[in-house]
């Protein structure tokens, strides 16, 4: 396939920048030429949005009819075949992960009203008092990584609060904001409400900086800036954590193989760290035999599971274990006959999941997570409590301690917890992902109707 | 313009030739050269007395800007030079520690030529000049003082310390340095308020700092004519915002250069120019080849790395290999020197940046 061109949308026009750079599909072949912006052309394009951003939200039949068409349609020209291919190959990721983040964004546009209603409180206090909800600012911020098209969705909740949004795609995935905002101006957003700014990390901290609000995806290195921000909401690593403090039977390894090999291990929310009372030896073999049968298939492959990587990712991999090696087993080398990475007939590489195990639940291993299914299972003692379990965006309980549930419910670095063999990411909406992304956006304002002094009342207040 | 030099004509190739054989035995000769260098002779596969002819003998040398970092600069300063009248200057230090030249009477000679490259480009006289970028060690600051004085006009300055700004920025402290920015852009407009400044020199950071703030952009496309640009790579879709949208009535004019290989003025644009700002270096004494991997030169219209022969009277600098990249562009007429464009830093393959997490 030729080479496709990628250039910024501003207020509904494609603008094409001078500053032009290429992306590489993972086998290196040369995929897009995109269109850079620089910090003056997205102040520039930040300068049109906020103007004419009236904080009114859109009819959601819009971004229903969008999600529609970024799903089946041909927005800006781009078949679904084309889009699901040009992701697929710059990404690495399996093609039906790809298709199913179209159907998870889909779903999550149509809920958007029912997330709403679950997310806030009831607004009616008392007769003629209330609480009106509105947008907390004019101009959302969207910096995009590149691990999973879903959270693409995260943004047009901005846009159906009413916020004018500025978007980041992510640096390996420009096709999937791409595409939406394509969609979401077919199907009739009003043009100065949305822009698509493929721009390099410093102008996406500075997209951040001007926005009223803003969300951040990536690594600890991207977020670290925000992570104290009232204006911005960060997603880092997720760290999911599961406590194994039961026999590992068969449907619990069928259980913490799907939590990690799900999507290939590319979720905030796959399993990475396994903390048990039983034998990490043990857990980690049963895992790992069970890891080693999800298919070696090449992405485009309808079976592929698995996420593919170029070759210079995976020398960072392979240099970054390297360092780790010291106090770890790997358990998943024997059944990999050695190679954790495969490399593919297109000249990229295959990442086959990888069970490490320690004795040292203080190993720097412990807590990693790395995009593909990558596990470290390390012992626990009750003793330990739910410390252990601190900082993860997840945080699967396997154990019927009482008191080391509720340490983990009274933990505020734990962002969810599930209970029993239940899936990190199961949720329906209102349940937070990462805190309350529906109050982030809103601010609470009163409105009272009815007088609640009289005249005759002013010699009481003095 | 007030200068006891004359602005020099430019050079064709063969004179660069006889330049070269002339002042290598300058620099080598144990009467004229200088500590530094004579030094080094001995340990040269070569006779650079004999040896070196032409420009493209410099190849022959190794690449000792390296060594600028350590040296005492006294020894840089060719024992022939009758006058003792030298200052020091220093690179900005983003690989390493800085590395440190001398400077006598060429560098004003220099400037003298380039004035005029900026008047053709429309710096009016007499050009009260404000300089809002490195100074101190840093040569730009120097640079600017004198294209001031050349076109008869008051210099003023408001300091700007980029070391420090690295460092700030290396340590992540964001917050700071916007603090520091804003601190020089309020004495920015302290200065602009009152003072008739025609032309403004500055670093492309700061003039997306200046578009960012609405009042500040305002006054600074009322009063000042022509801004000059250099420091650091801008890149052609900052450009055009800064021609097209920012400042659509201000000269806007960008100067490629640093410690080592001098200035290189913007050029006046030609038709087929492949960019709308193509820099021209000094013909007289300093040749810039833009280079393959390989060492050798690339075509017209290819990016290549910077490679700097400095070849002057007061310093002998030949194969200097820059962090710069930049794009060949074809000389204006006959016996002119090559222009650059699209400077950017170059960055080795391979630099891949563990980063943990799915992303």
């Amino acid at each position: 396939m030729s080479t496709s061109t990628v250039d910024p949308i501003i207020c509904g026009r494609v603008t094409r920048s001078l500053d032009r750079t290429e992306l590489f599909a993972v086998n290196g072949q040369r995929l897009a030429d995109i269109g850079v912006v620089p910090q003056l052309l997205a102040q520039t394009a930040l300068h049109e949005l906020r103007a004419a951003a009236d904080g009114i939200p859109p009819d959601p039949a819009i971004l229903v009819r969008a999600a529609e068409l970024f799903c089946s349609g041909e927005p800006g020209g781009e078949t679904v075949a084309e889009y699901q291919h040009n992701t697929a190959r710059a990404t690495g990721l399996a093609i039906a992960t790809v298709r199913r983040a179209a159907r998870d964004i889909m779903a999550e546009v149509k809920s958007l009203p029912d997330a709403t209603v679950a997310d806030l409180p009831p607004s009616a206090l008392a007769s003629g008092v209330r609480i009106h909800w509105v947008a907390a600012g004019r101009v959302f911020a969207a910096v995009m990584a590149s691990n999973h098209p879903a959270p693409n969705a995260s943004w047009i909740q901005a846009l159906y609060h009413g916020y004018s949004v500025v978007v980041r795609p992510g640096g390996r995935d420009p096709f999937t904001a791409r595409r939406l905002v394509f969609s979401l101006l077919e199907a009739g957003l009003p043009p100065h409400r949305i822009a698509f700014l493929p721009c390099d990390h410093r102008v996406g901290e500075y997209l951040l900086s001007q926005a009223d609000r803003g969300i951040v995806y990536g690594g600890d290195d991207a977020v670290r800036r925000w992570q104290h921000s009232r204006q911005v909401t960060t997603r880092g690593p997720g760290r999911t954590k599961a406590l194994l403090d039961r026999k590992c039977t068969a449907d619990i390894v069928d259980h913490l193989t799907l939590s990690a090999a799900f999507d290939g291990g590319t979720r905030c929310n796959n399993l990475s760290t396994i903390l048990t009372s039983q034998s990490p030896g043990e857990v980690a073999d049963a895992l790992a035999a069970q890891l080693a049968e999800v298919p070696v298939a090449a992405p485009s492959d309808t079976i592929a599971i698995l996420p593919a990587i170029d070759a210079g990712r995976v020398d960072g991999f392979l240099r970054q274990l390297d360092g780790l090696r010291t106090g770890l087993t790997d358990h998943s080398a024997a059944l990999n006959a050695g190679d954790a990475f495969v490399k593919l007939d297109d000249g990229s590489f295959l990442a086959r999941p990888l069970v490490m195990s320690t004795t040292d639940p203080h190993h720097p291993a412990v807590g990693l997570e790395l995009p593909f299914p990558f596990v470290v299972v390390a012992p626990w003692e009750s003793s330990s409590g739910a410390a252990p379990l601190r900082n993860s965006l997840v945080a699967n309980l396997l154990t019927k301690q009482e008191t080391v549930v509720e340490q983990a419910l009274r933990e505020p670095t734990i962002r969810k917890v599930t209970l029993g063999k239940v899936l990190p990411w199961s949720a329906r909406p209102g349940v937070p992902h990462e805190g309350n992304f529906t109050q982030f956006l809103l601010e609470p304002k009163g409105v009272v109707t009815i007088a609640m002094l009289r005249p005759g009342d002013l010699r009481c207040v003095g | 313009m007030d200068t006891n030099q004359a602005p020099v004509a430019l050079d064709s190739h063969s004179n660069f030739d006889d330049r070269v054989s002339e002042l290598v035995r300058w620099h080598f000769d144990p009467r004229t050269g200088s500590p530094f260098w004579l030094q080094r002779a001995a340990s040269l596969p070569f006779d650079p007395l004999t040896e070196i002819r032409t420009t493209s003998d410099l190849l022959m040398f190794p690449d000792v800007s390296d060594d600028l970092r350590t040296v005492p600069v006294q020894d840089l300063i060719p024992q022939g030079v009758q006058h003792n009248d030298f200052c020091v200057y220093e690179s900005g230090g983003t690989s390493g520690p800085p590395k440190r030249i001398v400077n006598g009477a060429f560098r004003i000679r220099m400037l003298s030529w380039a004035m005029l490259r900026l008047m053709e480009q429309g710096v009016a006289i007499p050009a009260h000049w404000l300089h809002l970028g490195p100074s101190g060690p840093h040569v730009f600051g120097y640079d600017c003082a004198s294209y001031a004085r050349l076109g008869n006009g008051t210099f003023y300055t408001v300091d700007f310390d980029p070391r420090w700004v690295k460092k700030l920025i290396a340590a992540g402290q964001s917050d700071v340095v916007e603090r520091y920015i804003t601190h020089l852009l309020d004495q920015l407009l302290e200065i602009l308020t009152s003072q008739p400044i025609r032309v403004m020199s500055t670093t492309p950071p700061l003039i997306e700092a200046i578009c960012a703030r609405p009042e500040l952009h305002a006054l600074v496309q009322k009063k000042v004519a022509t801004i000059v640009w250099a420091g650091t790579s801008f890149s052609p879709e900052s450009l055009r915002q800064v021609k097209e949208y920012y400042f659509p009535d201000t000269n806007i004019i960008g100067i490629y250069g640093n410690t080592l290989m001098g200035v290189a003025p913007q050029r006046p644009a030609q038709p087929e120019d492949p960019s709308p700002c193509v820099f021209e270096p000094f013909p007289e004494a300093i040749r810039v080849e833009l280079i393959n991997e390989d060492g050798s030169t690339v075509g017209y219209g290819e990016r290549g790395r910077v490679r700097v022969h400095l070849v002057t009277e007061e310093m002998f600098l030949p194969n200097v290999v820059e962090r710069d990249t930049a794009v060949r562009v074809a000389p204006t007429h006959a016996g002119a020197v090559d222009g650059l464009a699209e400077v950017r830093t170059f960055k080795t393959l391979g630099e891949v940046q563990l980063v943990e997490g799915v992303y």
